[in-house]
């Protein structure tokens, strides 16, 4: 465990000394107040246009650096060979996976937290009033979708032996799962009866990844989503994120590192 | 006495992934044994199989066949490098991080406890003469610097066994010189040494044995003194015999 | 290293974001030309999509982003979005309301466990923005979508709408409104609307008659050749699907022409709008009641008629 946590500590250091962060950040915070200051009609307490744009910044920035990050971990290891020393430790291959996935995870929730606070403020500012407990589940169940997006890109790092083409893979997968995902059954329904089923089983395997996604519930102050459906997904994307996990473990068991 | 690195019918093939190209045979048939205490020489021309046979101790490249063995323990388990300390023959670090920080990352992944830490930390950059830039991020170092910080991390935990690839390979007369002292005191503290390098003169004064491999295949192996009597020469002319070497006449 | 062209790939989908919140600004300043021009020159016919989009983005907003997707296709999107604005002022409102009620019933029953649990996640009830101020969300969309396709009428008058009768904002609503008839000098729903403004908001009956006469002509004159055969089709079939909405405006227009006439005494005056409209409307029975007490209090003027 020890072990596992010194990794997830390396990637997180990595991170924050990189630029990517905080450019993102910075554009976030640049876009939404440009936006805020824009006067529309003379009313300074409009804010559901806020919300959406900032929480689509986020969205966006999130899933950026989340997957710009895990595409590199292990590819870059390879690439500047520090994993021979790291290897040549009592460090198991699955410790790497475990920690190079816990360090992405960690990385990506301390942004989140960064970026959340910046929606609050924003949004406090004009509403004058704080929806605390649906910015913490939104924030909770993006990092959730976090979780499995992570997983899934390590997964692909130990295929595809290019980072750029595992972070472009990943991304149109990721964001076709997204968008379309939930709307294969009713594709499937419309077909004849071979590719009805074959789309319905890809429907049924697929990670729903659009649940983690409740920017409309936040952006229309709709009621928060009940603990046992927040705790059910919880354990959906948990389950998604083993899977890929332990795929990742399969692939780079036996692989010879040169 | 027990063997601290055993190596058994080692064979190892590397498959090319260009279509049409055949296996190219790296290591072929290769027995050897190092003992507790023992400065132990890897020789060989480039692409002899030095590194190789390294990565297969290390786990890195799976043997096609045959066994290798640490403190008795398969290669193939962590545990066997436990107590093994390893310098890879081209280092590069994390080089967002400084000095100490990798230090202190690899002493973690030992489960070295903090206060002997720090301590022993202190003493390595010390000992590999980087005090003045521990708290700078090593993408700012020199070659010879990073060989330096690769040398203080293979000895973070203290080892029995070092494996070291070309621990001389970039630095200056002095760091070699360091090296060969690092070397002898760890030979006096009782630990054992197994290296590979280019540096037969080196190789003379500090190891006890040498093996001398080409093409994948052990050529001669046998305590310095030994080789010296029986050839006649030293290591230097013995090495260049065995690999075929004809000096090219000039006129 | 992929970062660089993701952070290059970000950059650029928000160009077009932070193009029209410049505009917006623009705005805020000056109604300058200038920028609009640029806009105009750097994406071209894409404005009209991207109007279109912020257009129907101001209806998910009215709806609490309960909207039929793509794949809804047995949902037919209420998509002229006329309901944002008649909803609430429509006296039949009541059957409209079951049949749009109806129309948004998009969802259906849930397909499988996973479509039933992701159901938790999204706004899937029906909803319109109901209380006080709300309505104020949709502004930034319709002002938008204004922006990059200021042909797009409808834009003008759903906003004024909403600005004048719920939101109190009427000098904005008026500019909003002068500044879509800049844009579309002949048109007649947004002459129309400025009626309105000036009949309920201001209750200056003059300048509202003015602009509802001009309405009607503009509404006359518009496609000249083919106004008579509009009419002609209409009062033959009566619902000749791609005139509706063209016929809806008359009839206001006329319909509100007979009220104000008939509120400022001019009965006679009344009564012709009200014989124009029996002609079109689709309840003429109704229509045809206000002409009788018409005809019967011309019959018989009253002692004192109302002057103005
Ligand atoms: N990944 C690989 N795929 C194919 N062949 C390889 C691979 N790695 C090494 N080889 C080949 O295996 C042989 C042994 O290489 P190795 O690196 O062990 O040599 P070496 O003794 O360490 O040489 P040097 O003194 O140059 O470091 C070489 O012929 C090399 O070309
Ligand atoms: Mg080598």
């Amino acid at each position: 465990m020890n072990t596992i946590f010194a990794l997830a500590q390396v990637v997180i250091k990595e991170l924050y000394r990189r630029k990517d962060f905080y450019v993102l950040f910075i554009l976030t915070v640049l876009i939404t107040l440009l936006m805020a200051s824009a006067s529309i009609f003379h009313d300074d307490k409009i804010v559901r246009y806020l919300k959406d744009i900032c929480l689509l910044l986020i969205w966006i920035s999130a899933l950026v650096m989340a997957v710009g990050t895990a595409a590199r971990q292990i590819p870059a290891e390879r690439e500047n060979r520090t994993i021979f020393p790291l290897l040549a430790k009592p460090v198991s291959r699955a410790q790497v996976i475990a920690g190079k996935f816990l360090g992405c995870w960690l990385a990506s929730g301390m942004a989140l937290v960064v970026f959340y606070l910046f929606l609050g403020l924003v949004c406090a500012s004009r509403e004058h009033e704080w929806h605390v407990f649906i910015y913490l589940q939104a924030l909770w169940l993006q990092w959730v979708f976090l979780a499995v997006i992570i997983a899934l890109v390590l997964f692909g790092s130990v295929i595809f032996a290019a980072p750029s083409s595992n972070a472009t893979i990943s991304i149109v997968v990721v964001i076709s799962i997204w968008f379309l995902g939930s709307h294969l059954n009713t594709v499937a329904l419309q077909q004849a009866e071979p590719m009805r089923s074959i789309i319905y089983t890809i429907y049924f395997l697929i990670p729903h990844l659009e649940w983690y996604d409740i920017r409309d519930l936040v952006v229309h102050n709709r009621p928060l989503v009940s603990g046992t459906i927040c705790g059910l997904a919880t354990l959906y994307g948990a389950a998604y994120t083993g899977v890929f996990l332990f795929a990742t473990w399969l692939c780079f068991r036996r692989k010879p590192l040169n | 006495m027990n063997t601290i690195l055993d190596i058994k019918d080692l064979r190892v093939e590397y498959r090319n992934r260009a279509i049409g190209q055949t296996t190219k045979l790296a290591v072929n048939g290769l027995n050897l044994s190092v003992q507790p205490g023992e400065v132990f020489g890897f020789l060989g021309p480039n692409g002899a199989g030095k590194t190789t046979t390294m990565n297969v101790l290390l786990g890195f490249v799976n043997a096609t066949s045959g066994s290798a063995s640490l403190f008795g323990v398969d290669v193939r388990e962590p545990i066997a490098r436990q107590r093994i300390g390893y310098l890879p023959e081209l280092t590069y670090y994390y080089k967002f991080l400084t000095a100490e920080e990798l230090l202190r990352f690899y002493a973690k992944v030992f489960g070295i406890p903090r206060a002997e830490t720090e301590k022993r930390i202190d003493e390595l950059i010390k000992l590999v003469e980087l005090e003045p830039a521990r708290k700078r991020p090593i993408k700012s170092y020199s070659k010879g610097m990073q060989q330096r910080v690769g040398l203080a991390q293979a000895l973070i935990n203290n080892p029995d066994l070092l494996i070291l690839d070309e621990p001389t390979s970039g630095l200056d007369p002095i760091g070699r010189m360091k090296v060969r002292e690092i070397i002898q005191r760890l030979k006096n503290d009782g630990k054992t040494v197994f290296f590979s390098s280019h540096e037969l003169g080196e190789v003379e004064t500090v190891c006890d044995r040498v093996a001398i491999l080409h093409q994948g295949e052990l050529k001669v192996e046998g305590r310095v003194d030994d080789l010296m009597q029986k050839y006649k020469a030293n290591l230097e002319q013995i090495f260049l015999r065995i690999i075929g070497y004809q000096p090219v006449a000039v006129s | 290293m992929p970062a660089p062209c993701y952070i290059l790939a970000l950059l650029l989908t928000l160009c077009f974001t932070l193009a029209t919140s410049l505009q917006l600004r623009m705005h805020s300043i000056s109604t300058g030309t200038p920028s609009d021009d640029m806009l105009k020159a750097v994406l071209g016919d894409g404005r009209r999509m991207f109007a279109n989009h912020y257009f129907v983005k101001a209806d998910v907003y009215f709806h609490s982003g309960y909207y039929p997707s793509i794949f809804e296709q047995g949902a037919k999107a209420p998509a002229n979005a006329r309901h944002m604005v008649e909803e609430h002022h429509d006296e039949g409102g009541d059957h409209d309301e079951h049949e749009h009620e109806k129309a948004m019933d998009f969802l259906g029953q849930p397909k499988d466990w996973i479509d039933r649990f992701g159901r938790h996640f999204y706004s899937s009830t029906h909803s319109h923005l109901d209380k006080p101020g709300e309505a104020r969300e949709i502004l930034p969309w319709l002002r938008l979508s204004a922006d990059l396709d200021p042909q797009r009428i409808e834009t003008y008058t759903v906003a004024a709408y909403w600005l004048r009768g719920h939101l109190g904002k009427v000098d904005e609503a008026e500019q909003f409104l002068r500044e879509g008839l800049r844009a579309n000098p002949t048109s007649y729903e947004i002459l129309f609307e400025l009626g309105m403004l000036y009949s309920e908001n201001h209750h200056d009956s003059s300048r509202a008659r003015n602009l509802w006469e001009l309405a009607l002509r503009r509404w006359q004159d518009q496609d000249a050749v083919n106004r008579p055969s509009v009419l002609q089709r209409w009062e033959e079939s009566k619902d000749v699907g791609d005139i509706q909405p063209d016929i809806n405006i008359y009839l206001k227009i006329i319909t509100q022409l007979a009220l104000l006439e008939e509120g400022q005494g001019d009965l006679r005056q009344a009564l012709h709008y009200r014989e124009l409209e029996v002609k079109v409307s689709p309840l003429p029975e109704l229509v045809q009641v206000e002409i009788d007490k018409l005809k019967q209090k011309l019959a018989s003027p009253p002692i004192s008629a109302p002057t103005k």
